[in-house]
């Protein structure tokens, strides 16, 4: 039972603890008004005296900024589809199904998670030019989808598993197949790691640099996180620059965050427990 | 709802398939009516990676359009990377068989990679070459040398000077910029108030930051022959510019940020943090863009034992072994050599190699300076290993400042150490 | 076969961008690899792997890492498992605050190391404002990049700050698959919190703790951007690596693809066992009957 003193003690918990959460977030918007010059100032300064939104004119001036960051949306979207109905289709097996080599194959995709991301850039690379994607948005696309599906196998499987055996038990009593009961039955039940498997998926697509460094060069292909790096070059950073960068490229995903938590407490409403 | 999504992805990766095909880009260029008339000159585009600012690549476009003017068949495709991740993209490039046709790299990479065989030799493929290496500065063009020839040309370079706050010199009686080692070292304390305010900064220990002073000292990294540092790393010029600096580290004069985490030389030289720093030509748009207010000057090295004396910078362009395009490669090497390009590329604050342009008046003024420090400039060594060996000397650096090794001993151990990356 | 259906999309690009690259590069362990002309490249059995186990640098690096770990994973979990549980239950103001902490968690490494750094920069500076001027703790600005022990504490900081919001998303998803009506029908049975918690919440959140652990552990392990914009690569004096940034050194500076691959692959055997030791130790005490 949650009283009112309850709730004001855990409000005033969580301000706190969001304040901290939050404040280098607050100096990096601050940091983004202001000009170079003052970037260095003591004491810094939160409120810029001189706050000025030039660095995010010369940041939309840039030749090209918009089509990074509809690349980086495209490239995110689609990878999150892809390992949304891959990963669930492999949890599911390994939550349910019975088939040989079982416990071999589940390693083999855990041992996905394990390995260095940047150890496999140079083979992954061959093997793009190999299959003539070098220099497309597919290339980036089955490569973060090849990164992102062990972890979140991984996650989806624990979710299948705290299913009760019973539903589906009585689905194949009523004569339905793998695919229509994973369909009907299993993957509503857990859409809260859905949720989570979306968001997750986007960000690592959205955020990542080394692949997209060096798998796309055509510069209308580009990412955003490369444009990003632009801003830091051998001599100065302009850190105004990176962070009115950075708060760009920050807000699609806080959005989808946003919308998706919703889902959660929809996904807990309809779980088929009810009845 | 499953199979709605799978139709969803299946529909949109068709598509995006489609579009990447669309934008995939082709090898050949279709020819053009231009083409087909006089010669029946195969079309061809070569491509060539760089890491230019923003106004820089603006420039470069103007560079290739002349030049395709000229070899209406040739087409050049530009790349642009960020510095920091430049040379594992050309790394990753060689290693998937897909390395440029030509690039413009670091002079400190040019060993590197012709010693691991990734570079072609240029005096037979740059049409002009010998004209070319003979107007060239020596100090660059010896960046360009390995072993038993040549790989690559030098396509800008660049060296440091010294850089002073003259508002901040007149307000302590100083009227003009240090000219000999004792003038700096009294100036650079004279200047220095607590923590407010540093006489001067280096960006870093890695040598390049305190390279022109160490020449300047009379100092040698090995001998001519790249076959042993003993007695030249440790020697007596060496010795003498870190003992100048370790002693001004001390007394307060020079800003510690050069161990790390501090605030750089340009941002601390621009809000007059550090009345004195070493750097480069770039400063000056840098300066524009960043700190429009501030007035930039600046002055030679000042003379040690060596007199006056710099470090070369600057990038070289080279012809990767795998391109089948020499022919063109050739011809575009030798376009970025000529007289317009570097004059051109010149407006953006790149300096000429070419040293018959030393004084020409259509070369910023500020480029002066630059240029009659490049007559004492010296270049690093040109050595596969330099990345170590400047590792050696950087970690000496800093053991010296933060007082774990006496000066000589110190550098003994670098030397020692760059003796086994010689070998 | 209809089990077909659900692993074979899944296999075939995990086989093409996973396993036999995985396979590539182990291969080149044991070779000084040329990457411009392979054929020359000379085998050397373990050469790669003794003279990386034996570089002091390495040896620091591999040190670095696990301290790294052993601070940020139990950190991240205790704050995000906190968080996760005042969230949970009604709560004005819920999507709000999920929102706020899970910004560090949506912006990029690259971004966020670089406000770390900008926060932690030794002259002046956002931390050094706090800590010599507002609370007086310090007499003078500490340096911190430029020690190799401080040089960590916007590192590890950065480590927890970034994943309490992550591990509190997921550990809250965890929390609320638990059906409410178990806990509905225990309290009608008369159940204490305690013992709901015990038997109710513990249990059926086991799986997400291991997950949480393990994946955690291996983020740590694989820890690589951060480090390489604050310190970087490794300053002062190579002292501060961790096993990626070092590896990338050896790999893209230093062009030795070789060694570069063995120091990948001795990293992942170790992440390898760390996971299993993991899994076998959390699942087993599932099997006691919690």
């Amino acid at each position: 039972m949650v009283t009112k003193k309850n709730s004001t003690i855990r409000h005033f918990g969580l301000l706190g603890f969001a304040a901290i959460m939050i404040f280098p977030f607050i100096f990096m918007v601050s940091t983004a008004l202001k000009p170079q010059a003052q970037i260095f100032d003591i004491p810094p300064s939160l409120i810029p005296s001189d706050a000025t939104f030039q660095n995010f004119q010369d940041l939309l001036r840039i030749d090209g900024f918009g089509i990074y960051f509809f690349n980086s949306f495209f490239v995110a979207t689609i990878t999150t589809l892809g390992t949304l109905a891959i990963s669930s289709s492999m949890a599911y097996a390994f939550a349910r199904l019975k088939f040989p080599a079982k416990g071999f194959l589940y390693t083999l995709v855990l041992a996905g998670m394990m390995v260095p991301p940047v150890m496999l850039i140079i083979p992954q690379f061959l093997m793009s030019k190999y299959l003539g994607l070098l220099n497309t948005h597919l290339a980036l696309i089955l490569v973060y989808i090849c990164m992102t599906i062990p972890m979140q196998t991984f996650l989806l499987r624990g979710f299948f598993e705290d299913i009760p055996r019973e539903l589906e038990e009585a689905a194949v009593l009523d004569g339905a197949s793998k695919v229509r009961i994973f369909r009907v039955v299993m993957l509503p039940l857990v859409k809260p790691g859905l949720a989570v498997v979306t968001i997750f998926t986007f960000l690592y697509s959205w955020d990542e640099f080394p692949w997209a460094n060096v798998a796309v060069n055509e510069e209308s292909l580009r990412t955003l996180p490369i444009a990003l790096a632009f801003f830091q070059s051998q001599h100065l950073t302009q850190w105004g620059m990176v962070f009115a960068g950075a708060i760009f490229a920050v807000v699609p995903v806080v959005l989808l965050f946003s919308f998706f938590q919703k889902y959660f407490i929809a996904g807990i409403a309809s779980s088929g427990l009810k009845g | 709802m499953k199979k709605n999504a799978i139709a969803c992805f299946a529909v949109l990766a068709f598509a995006s398939l489609a579009l990447t095909a669309c934008s995939t880009p082709n090898e050949e260029v279709a020819p053009t009516a231009a083409d087909v008339s006089d010669e029946a000159v195969e079309p061809v585009t070569i491509s060539y990676w760089h890491t230019m600012s923003d106004a820089e690549s603006a420039q470069l476009d103007s560079v290739i359009a002349e030049f395709e003017t000229l070899y209406p068949a040739i087409t050049v495709e530009p790349t642009r990377y960020a510095y920091d991740d430049f040379k594992t993209a050309i790394t990753t490039g060689l290693a998937g068989d897909i390395a440029p046709d030509t690039a413009r790299m670091d002079i400190a990479w040019v060993p590197e990679f012709a010693d691991l065989g990734a570079l072609s030799r240029v005096e037979t493929l740059v049409p002009g070459f010998d004209e070319i290496s003979s107007d060239v500065f020596p100090g660059p063009l010896s960046t360009t040398y390995w072993e038993d020839g040549y790989y690559g040309l030098p396509q800008n370079t660049n060296t440091q000077v010294l850089m002073w706050n003259k508002s901040q010199f007149e307000s302590a009686g100083i009227m003009s910029a240090p000219v000999t080692f004792d003038e700096f070292a009294a100036n650079a304390c004279q200047l220095s108030k607590g923590t407010d305010q540093y006489g001067f900064a280096l960006g870093g220990t890695y040598f390049w930051a305190p390279a022109p002073l160490f020449y300047a000292a009379g100092g040698e990294v090995t001998d001519p022959s790249m076959t042993t540092a003993k007695g030249y790393v440790n020697g007596s010029g060496s010795v003498q510019a870190f003992t100048i600096l370790k002693d001004l580290y001390d007394e307060g004069c020079i800003s510690p940020n050069l161990l790390g985490g501090g605030i750089g030389t340009a941002d601390g030289h621009g809000t007059g943090l550090y009345s004195m720093i070493i750097d480069g030509p770039w400063m000056v748009d840098i300066y524009k863009g960043s700190y429009p207010d501030f007035e930039t000057n600046f002055a030679p090295i000042p003379a040690g034992a060596g007199g006056t004396s710099s470090v070369v910078g600057g990038e070289n362009v080279v012809a990767f072994a795998s391109s089948q395009k020499s022919d063109a490669v050739g011809k575009w090497m030798a376009y970025l050599l000529s007289e317009d390009a570097q004059v051109s590329m010149a407006q953006v604050g790149m300096i000429p190699t070419r040293a018959s342009l030393v004084g020409d008046t259509r070369l910023p003024g500020y480029f002066e300076v630059f240029m009659e420090q490049l007559e004492t400039a010296k270049a690093r060594v040109p050595h596969p290993n330099w990345g170590d060996m400047d590792g050696a000397i950087s970690n000496a650096f800093q053991r010296i400042l933060n007082g774990d090794q006496l000066v000589q001993i110190s550098l003994d151990q670098a030397a020692q150490e760059i003796d086994a990356l010689l070998k | 076969m209809q089990v077909l259906f659900f692993l074979l999309p899944g296999f075939l690009v995990l086989a093409t961008f996973l396993i036999l690259p995985m396979g590539y590069s182990l291969y080149i362990s044991f070779f000084d690899w040329n990457i411009v002309d392979p054929d020359i490249s000379k085998f050397v059995g373990f050469g790669n792997y003794t003279e990386i186990l034996s570089d002091t640098i390495f040896q620091k690096a591999a040190l670095n890492t696990a301290i790294y770990a052993l601070v940020t994973v139990p950190g991240q979990i205790a704050l995000g498992l906190a968080l996760a549980i005042a969230l949970n239950g009604a709560l004005r103001g819920k999507g709000l605050y999920r929102t706020l902490f899970y910004l560090p968690v949506v912006t990029p490494w690259v971004v966020v190391a670089l406000l770390f750094e900008y926060i932690f920069v030794g002259q002046g500076g956002l931390a050094n404002y706090i800590l010599v001027d507002l609370l007086r703790i310090a007499s003078e600005p500490i340096r911190w990049l430029a020690d190799p022990v401080l040089a960590f504490v916007p590192i590890h900081l950065l480590g927890i700050w970034k994943g309490v919001g992550w591990v509190g998303v997921i550990a809250l998803a965890g929390l609320q698959v638990i059906p409410r009506d178990l806990y509905e029908s225990a309290a009608l049975d008369g159940v204490s919190n305690w013992q709901k918690f015990r038997f109710i919440t513990l249990p059926l959140f086991r799986p997400t703790l291991v997950f949480l652990t393990v994946v955690l552990s291996i983020g740590a392990m694989n820890a690589y951007v951060s480090n390489q914009l604050i310190t970087n690569g490794g300053d002062p004096q190579d002292q501060t690596h961790f096993i990626l940034t070092y590896m990338y050194e050896k790999t893209f500076s230093g062009l030795e693809f070789g060694p570069g691959a063995a120091i990948s692959y001795l990293l992942a055997m170790v992440v390898f066992m760390v996971s299993v030791v993991q899994l076998r130790l959390l699942r087993r005490e599932s099997a006691l009957g919690w």
